[in-house]
């Protein structure tokens, strides 16, 4: 199969218009049409240290950030050095040079160079800020970048800023672009022609879990900051006021988690977002939103831990955490997004359940789809369905925890005349007046735990991906799931035969589905982005497969190749 | 407190706020003053059942939700201000009323009380000081003396006991008050006052706890507390610092400070104001936003 995409890398250090670059790149890919799922990597600084922009483009759907570069442009010595050994041979490179703070010396074998004197022509323009027009200006022109479409995306973002500031960025692109056609075109690699404008959003993983928040019907949300999910709450910040909610920063977690429940309470659809230090810190009041039957919904960004660990690294190891941590025995729905598109959808899902069952959901996230940006069908938001909480009809004495026959009690909001009521994380009777007797815990046990355990067959069936039988099974989760996908398919191109079960409901765990998958692989292989193996733990104990844990924890994803490689080996 | 929608509505008995449930508390314990105290303050600023909130925490003072007549929840030990904040800001109209201890509040809760006064949300903080952890049975709290030996300090406390009054002033509560359980009219006026507040009121109440702190009895508050003077200018900071500061090594008992300021969610209201949103907005215009 030819190779219809293109993986264009771009690095140099936070600060100098890497980041913007690579946003103008995706933006105007998409713009024409095309796929788009960019990877980026962030220093912890504030300022400075190298940062790494990845926009993957296809005519074609993309499931992932691909293994590695075909094109990567270095804006300085650093990220020149950095990424030399990836410079295989038939990559190319485009690099500033002369007049750069490096000297590249002698390339690669069989490595395509092109030097583009950016800082130097930035200089001649007498604005060192224009290094990144030049460098878009080059890469246009050598990889088929969309000139048309990168001319919009220019103007639709330096047009606010005056006429002079548009033209200046517009001729250092034009300066760029002409450097770029004076080399001869000696390598493979363009970006597919435009296909003609999509109806499509662009958008990172953050942004995504708020926007799907809003169209899910969000009223409420405590917030605070924590790398890698704080772009939740400010995506959500910008635009809940517009649709009269409330959005306001709490002190700490503990404090979010808690006006989170108290909202809740009080009859508003809340959330928050937290990364694992956040929720670990939310853990005890999670186990009250439990017991007191509050629908409260948390996104959690992972990232690399423990502790602040690696905090603006890519891991997926809160699977224990979101799924068991608090204390006693506390019934809740987690819930885990592949891609940008689930990011919408499952907001939706993970509020809609809340309501549903009155318990906590938490939505795991993670820290490569949180800044990772992707085209998506523009959404629909008459397509999606808002669920709400069981309303009390008014009728009889009020029983907050009434026992009914899907052992959800209605629920009552303050105001409502007739209903005051006790919501409490004391142990209760079905009016919510203390009890402890042996009997009563365990039957209200049986009733918070009862309710949710439907949820495995109302919610959507986990995907299995390849028919009949097959040597090799992959069960992966998360962003993973992209990456099991395209292998599969390059495994399946090889001859082999593979299959893939791809779950979004973590917990409670569709156990009757993992087996029936398994059943028809002769092995399974589980790979995920922890030390632990933390899903291949749970697959353990829940069901009677016995998968092959396969881990890494590096702080970046798996890559496609990876995953190929381990597969052959297990086979 | 909050909500014109809840202030002043109905003509009830205090004995009319009083729910089914009895009262769980030790014999000659303070909290049954302070209670009293609260249900003539609720009959007195006319509070709607039904719009009132009462929030807890963890303790035997948490306890109190039990015995009022209201919507309730009862959380987690340190954690009901941080709730009741999110009552308050989710339902502006309601009458949001915390009650609780000092453990509660200044130990284990003590990361949530400055901001809720800094922020000043609007509600009332009622706080059964005790000087002793009641519920789990006699140990040294945030307000205790050093001189108090406890079940988990038997040579006596390392430790200065905080000043709650000062804290709050500091903080930037808009209402200040310090009552004794052993004046239950008093408790009643300055909770009163508390509820018919906009903003962050804060009323510290002192309150004995004959089973377990054997040192602040009735008699030592008797003698410990005095009555602001009438002439004290409650809108005058510098002197309320000066009485919280318990000139002589008095502790005044009354109002001694009160300002009024926009309210937490008075200023995010303000936001929904300023973008012009509201229910009909249009939600494709957040989406076409992130359109390439
Ligand atoms: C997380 C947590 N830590 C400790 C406790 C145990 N605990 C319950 S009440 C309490 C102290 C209560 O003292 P105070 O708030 O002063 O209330 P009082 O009983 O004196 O009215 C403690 C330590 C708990 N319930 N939860
Ligand atoms: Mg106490």
């Amino acid at each position: 199969m030819a190779k219809k995409d293109l993986i264009l890398r771009l690095g140099g250090e936070g600060g100098e218009g890497v980041i913007s670059t690579g946003d103008f790149i995706t933006s105007a890919c998409a713009k024409a049409g095309l796929e788009v799922y960019t990877f980026k990597t962030f220093p912890a600084e504030v300022k400075g240290g190298y940062a790494m922009y990845q926009v993957r483009t296809s005519p074609d759907r993309i499931y992932n950030q691909g293994d590695t570069f075909d094109v990567l442009c270095a804006f300085n010595g650093e990220a020149f050095e950095v990424n030399k050994h990836l410079l295989k041979p038939g990559t190319a490179v485009v690099y500033d040079y002369p007049g750069g703070d490096f000297e590249p010396g002698e390339l690669p074998e069989g490595v395509f160079g092109y030097a583009i004197p950016m800082t130097k022509t930035a200089k001649d323009m007498k604005s060192l800020r224009s290094k990144n027009m030049v460098a878009l200006g080059a890469l246009s022109a050598i990889f088929n970048i969309s000139e048309e479409s990168l001319k919009k995306v220019l103007t639709k973002k330096f047009q606010k800023k005056g006429e002079e500031i548009l033209n200046f960025n517009l001729a250092a692109f034009d300066k760029g672009k002409e450097l770029g056609l004076q080399h001869q075109k000696t390598d493979p690699w363009r970006v597919a022609d435009p296909q003609g404008e999509k109806d499509v959003i662009i958008i990172s993983g953050n942004e995504a879990v708020g926007m799907g928040a809003l169209l899910g019907g969000l009223e409420f949300f405590a917030a605070y900051p924590i790398t890698p999910a704080t772009e939740v709450a400010k995506y959500v910040a910008t635009h809940i006021p517009k649709l009269g909610g409330t959005l306001f920063q709490a002190e700490d977690e503990i404090a979010s988690i808690s006006m989170v429940v108290g909202g809740s309470y009080a009859g508003k659809r809340s959330m928050t977002s937290t990364s694992g230090p956040g929720l670990s810190l939310m853990s005890e009041m999670l186990g009250m939103a439990s017991m007191s039957e509050t629908p409260v919904m948390v996104v959690d960004v992972q990232r690399g831990g423990p502790a602040t660990g690696l905090p603006t690294k890519h891991e997926q190891s809160d699977l224990f955490l979101a799924i068991h941590g608090t204390h006693g025995d506390a019934p809740r729905v987690v819930l885990s997004v592949e891609d940008v598109k689930d990011c919408i959808d499952m907001a939706v899902d993970a509020l809609n359940i809340a309501d549903e069952l009155q318990v906590p959901v938490i939505l795991l996230s993670d820290g490569s789809l949180a800044f990772s940006t992707q085209t998506v069908p523009a959404p629909k938001p008459e397509n999606y369905t808002i669920v709400r909480r069981k309303e009390w009809d008014g009728q009889g004495t009020y029983q907050r925890y009434a026992m009914t026959e899907d052992l959800v009690s209605p629920m009552c909001a303050p105001g409502t005349p007739n209903g005051m009521h006790m919501a409490t994380g004391l142990e209760h009777s079905e009016s919510g007046a203390p009890k402890y007797s042996p009997d009563n815990h365990e039957m209200m046990q049986r009733k918070r735990f009862g309710k949710i355990k439907n949820v495995v067959n109302t919610y959507k069936p986990t995907e299995i991906d390849g028919e009949g039988e097959a040597d090799l099974g992959i069960i992966a989760w998360g962003s993973t799931i992209g990456v099991v996908r395209e292998a599969i398919g390059r495994l399946r191109e090889e001859g082999y035969k593979v299959k893939g079960f791809y779950p979004k409901l973590m917990w409670p765990m569709p156990t009757e589905q993992y087996e029936a998958f398994a059943k028809t692989c002769k092995k399974i292989l589980l790979p995920e982005v922890n030390f632990q193996g933390q899903l291949a733990h749970f697959v353990r104990a829940e069901t009677t497969i016995r998968p092959i844990s396969y881990t890494i924890c590096g702080g970046f994803p798996f890559n496609p190749v990876q995953i190929v490689a381990k597969a052959k080996e297990v086979i | 407190m909050s909500g014109a929608a809840a202030l002043h509505q109905v003509q009830m008995e205090p004995k009319e706020y009083k729910s089914e449930v009895s009262v769980v508390w030790c014999p000659g314990c303070g909290h049954h003053g302070i209670l009293n105290g609260l249900y003539r303050a609720l009959a007195e600023a006319g509070i709607d059942p039904t719009k009132l909130v009462n929030i807890s925490g963890i303790g035997c003072s948490s306890r109190t939700p039990y015995f009022i007549k209201s919507y309730k929840m009862h959380t987690l030990h340190g954690r009901a201000g941080a709730v009741a904040t999110g009552v308050q800001m989710a339902r502006p109209d309601l009458a949001v009323v915390v009650t609780g201890g000092d453990g509660d509040g200044f130990a284990i809760g003590g990361g949530h009380m400055p901001h809720m006064a800094r922020k000043n949300v609007n509600m009332t903080y009622v706080l059964f000081d005790n000087g002793i952890y009641g519920l789990t049975k006699g140990q040294y709290s945030p307000t205790s003396r050093p001189e108090m030996k406890g079940y988990t300090t038997p040579y006596g406390g390392p430790e200065d006991p905080m000043n709650p009054l000062m804290y709050m002033l500091t903080y930037g509560a808009t209402y200040v008050a310090q009552a004794f359980a052993g004046k239950p009219k008093l408790c009643a006026e300055l909770i009163k006052g508390a509820l018919e507040h906009k903003g962050f009121a804060y009323v510290n109440i002192f309150s004995q706890c004959p089973s377990f702190n054997y040192l602040d009895t009735v008699e030592f508050y008797r003698d410990l507390v005095f009555e602001i003077p009438a002439d004290h200018d409650p809108t005058d900071m510098t002197k309320a610092i000066a009485l919280a500061r318990r000139p002589n090594g008095k502790a005044p008992i009354g109002l001694l400070y009160t300002e009024n300021k926009p309210t937490l969610d008075e200023r995010v209201a303000e936001f929904v104001t300023r973008v012009g949103g509201g229910p009909d907005y249009d939600i494709n215009k957040i989406i076409n936003l992130s359109r390439p």
